[in-house]
């Protein structure tokens, strides 16, 4: 044998897994990620603990109870095919585009030519998202821990990544910022807590936001996060702000938030349509259930939706808060009619 | 470069806390997700990780990582590395596949909890890296075997194992969901990163890398030792949870969730662990026995780093632990050679006379305690009667541990006792303590020999138990060297 025929046969898979009912063999990205979840729907109880163990009847109530049932979520299929390792590849390259982008602004001194008016906008209105951008990540690390396959909660092990890295890229201006202007507070955590917690044009967003945390039944977690605040929050904080800060000369965080929009959200949002569609593809009447979530939703996430608004509107040379509002609702519901909802 | 370190901004991406107004903090943390141990707040605010890493610099690292273990993947298939791999060590590489790539996958559940329900923003990311972490675990180490599986069948319980309820898998994932699949937060700061991460970790993963480099499994060695670099780094979460309990002086809460977690995971990683270094790895490999490791790593390295912070040896160090160090696991070897059709590989007796010599030196006492138990096992092979060697009752299995009870093989009598009017075995005196301090985990859960005895396991037979546990013939464990050890053993003799 050749060593090229040699090298044909080993990359060969025949065999596959036991647990694998369909003809074909399986792609890398399903070998690594199929029936991975052996608990779900396990008897007596999920986990090799008493019944009564309180994180088992939290997971029967939660994920095995909910509403947003169907017999076989293993045949959910991350529109990106992303396992572990392809995933932290894009990622390394995304990672390694914002430090050339950083990089090239910074030699050209920009933090430092800022506007004043910009900079206070970016301090009241801006900054403190790293709060509510935290708890987008624990809310994904949510959905995730209780999603029934591996193929759901991989996508939103990457979608909880895909919000420390938005987080991680704002810290880092907030202190670039203070240090090149002089501005210690534009990096003081006290004062962005302080904004995010008593400041009024953040309250209805910290309301929706806190009181997501706490939606635990797994199906309305991924409705509440994914079709409610996370549309209504990435168009403010991605779409809007990057128009904003693109009018203020500020071009380095107007192209950051392109970078978010075009790869993270575009992700959440691939994944949210995929999960949706697979879902009322296999129970039609999903629809309607998932139409009562995001209408029970919905006065929360306008609530917020208008403080942001609001807020956006001080900026020099912005919208009126009534277009920027409309513009953020028409945004939510976008993705909403994209999804067939 | 960006012109900032990352030391300069790391406080600004860290500090996410806030007071909640709209809902709760029992909301949002609930104690059966995130057990406060009566510590609130912002009291949890200074949590502080010794390891710090910022997202570029965590997808840039683990990128180069896979990139490795991945290249060597593909350079290796194209060998036959696989093919002339000792049988002994291919036994103990299908174990450790069996019952690891999967649980490291319910550990990044374990890890999406933290990263939830921590009660940090610094504990949440690290937890988020250590999710990631995980996720990575499970998938690297099943995408290995999933290769291998042309050249075994038995490969494919690195992904089925976990869906069976071989005993086992049993005992596997009664400890791995204890630990963190089904345990709150804060427990699992202290009982995965901190208890079992920094110790037991360490012994399969760096201790059978080092003997998988001996034995000339480059594939095997470079992909456990890389992973443990994760280990290393997302362990850590472990030091500042303790810390904050013991300042806000709930170190006997902490001290407990140590000794039981301690305990639980020294059983499953004797059964493991011992009986693949000490008898799966062939003998001209082995960097050193079980025991040593274990003095070296548990006892000396992980026992320093845990006074350091003012903790105490478990209660049972002296009494039971340091004992069982002797003989633990060449009692568990034993009854998984005898009852290796119930295991999804192939128990290599180990015993060659070469191999007995080295047992002695190293385990002083051996021959005595269990060289005559395999005299016997010995001459029923030479006389061909193969059906002795084979198991006709079921074992007790330890209501704690689910590993059968062993004890007897050194004379230590099972320990039957009761909880509300049921009737439970333990194979040792700790494992009833672990139970008995909280029942809530344990009390209606059924062994594998109450399920038996439940009428759940049909027909009441070998045969029935097999297909409950979900052993089908291609798969069953038989003698790894097809008895040659013996003839070696016997022309030895003569
Ligand atoms: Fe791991
Ligand atoms: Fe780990």
């Amino acid at each position: 044998m050749t060593a090229m025929t040699a090298k044909a046969t080993a990359r060969k898979q025949k065999k596959t897994w036991s647990l694998w009912t369909e003809r074909r063999l399986p792609s890398e990205y399903e070998a690594v990620t199929y029936k991975f979840h052996s608990h779900f729907r396990r008897a007596p109880a999920p986990f090799e603990l008493s019944e009564g163990w309180s994180i088992n009847q939290f997971y029967l109530k939660n994920r095995e109870g909910s509403k947003f049932a169907l017999d076989d979520w293993e045949g959910y299929r991350d529109p990106r095919a992303y396992t572990y390792r392809r995933y932290v590849e894009d990622q390394r390259d995304r990672e390694v585009y914002c430090d050339n982008l950083i990089d090239e602004f910074e030699r050209l001194d920009s933090y430092r030519k800022l506007s004043r008016p910009w900079l206070d906008f970016l301090g009241r209105h801006y900054l403190p998202v790293r709060f509510p951008g935290h708890a987008m990540q624990m809310s994904a690390a949510y959905v995730a821990q209780m999603a029934p396959a591996a193929f759901v909660t991989n996508t939103f092990y990457f979608q909880m990544g895909n919000e420390m890295r938005r987080v991680q890229r704002q810290a880092y201006l907030a202190k670039a910022l203070a240090l090149d202007n002089g501005r210690a507070e534009l990096a003081d955590s006290d004062a962005a807590r302080g904004l995010w917690t008593q400041a009024p044009q953040w309250q209805g967003l910290r309301e929706l936001i806190e009181k997501q945390l706490i939606a635990f039944d797994w199906g309305e977690a991924f409705v509440s996060r994914n079709l409610v605040v996370r549309p209504i929050f990435d168009h403010v904080f991605n779409a809007e702000i990057a128009g904003l800060a693109k009018a203020n000369g500020d071009d380095l965080l107007s192209l950051l938030h392109d970078d978010f929009r075009n790869y993270d959200e575009a992700y959440a949002v691939e994944n949210t349509k995929a999960l949706v569609s697979y879902a009322t593809g296999k129970v039609a009447s999903h629809a309607g259930l998932l139409r009562d979530w995001i209408g029970k939703w919905a006065p929360l996430g306008e609530r917020a939706a208008r403080g942001l608004s609001e807020a956006l509107a001080t900026a020099p040379g912005a919208d009126s808060a009534e277009a920027l509002f409309q513009r953020t609702m028409a945004a939510q519901a976008k993705l909403v009619a994209d999804c067939g909802l | 470069m960006p012109k900032l370190q990352r030391r300069d901004y790391y406080d600004t991406a860290r500090d996410m806390n806030w007071a909640f107004s709209y809902v709760n903090e029992d909301e949002v943390f609930p104690e059966e997700l995130s057990k406060s141990f009566g510590i609130k707040g912002d009291e949890w605010w200074g949590w502080d990780e010794p390891y710090k890493l910022t997202y570029r610099e965590y997808v840039h690292n683990q990128a180069g990582k896979d990139d490795g273990i991945y290249s060597i993947r593909s350079t290796i298939a194209r060998s036959n590395l696989y093919d002339n791999l000792d049988v002994g060590w291919k036994s103990a590489i299908k174990a450790h596949y069996g019952a690891i790539p999967v649980p490291e996958y319910f550990a990044s559940i374990g890890e999406a909890r933290m990263a939830r329900f921590g009660r940090a923003a610094a504990w949440r990311n690290m937890a988020t890296f250590g999710t990631l972490d995980e996720c990575r675990h499970g998938q690297a180490q099943i995408y290995f075997p999933y290769c291998l599986l042309g050249k075994d069948p038995q490969f494919d319980w690195a992904h089925k194992a976990m869906h069976t309820n071989e005993w086992g898998v049993i005992a596997a994932r009664s400890l791995f969901d204890d630990m963190f699949t089904a345990n709150d937060a804060v427990s699992t700061a202290i009982q995965l990163t901190f208890t079992f991460e920094t110790g037991f970790t360490n012994l399969q993963f760096l201790g059978m890398a080092s003997d998988a480099l001996h034995v000339g499994d480059i594939e095997f060695g470079a992909l456990i030792s890389s992973i443990q670099t994760d280990e290393a780094r997302h362990s850590q979460q472990g030091e500042p949870t303790l810390r904050i309990m013991i300042q806000n002086g709930k170190k006997a809460e902490a001290q407990k969730l140590v000794d039981q977690m301690f305990w639980r995971s020294w059983k499953l990683f004797a059964l493991l662990t011992g009986i693949s270094m000490d008898y799966y790895t062939p003998l001209e490999s082995r960097t050193m026995s079980f025991k040593e490791f274990m003095q070296d790593w548990i006892c000396r390295q992980f026992m320093d780093q845990f006074k350091d912070l003012g903790m105490d040896l478990p209660w049972y160090w002296e009494k039971h632990f340091l004992p069982e160090l002797d003989w633990v696991h060449h009692a568990y070897h034993l009854g998984v050679w005898f009852w290796r059709p119930t295991v999804w590989w192939n128990p290599d007796a180990g015993v060659s006379a070469a191999e007995r010599d080295w047992l002695e030196q190293k385990y002083p006492g051996w021959n005595a305690r269990f060289g005559k138990l395999w005299d016997v096992i010995a001459d029923n092979v030479r006389a061909g009667r193969i059906g002795k060697t084979y198991p006709a009752t079921l074992p007790i299995v330890c209501n704690c541990c689910h590993i059968p009870i062993c004890s007897p093989s050194v004379g230590q009598a099972p320990r039957i006792t009761s909880h509300n009017g049921r009737k439970l075995s333990f194979c040792c005196e700790v494992c009833e303590w672990v139970w008995k301090s909280q029942p809530e985990r344990y009390d209606t859960h059924l062994s594998v020999v109450d399920r038996f005895l439940a009428g759940q396991i049909q027909p009441p037979n070998l045969e029935g138990a097999l297909q409950y546990m979900g052993i089908t013939p291609e798969v069953a464990g038989n003698d790894a060297e097809g008895y040659a050890w013996n003839r070696m053993a016997s022309l030895a003799a003569e």
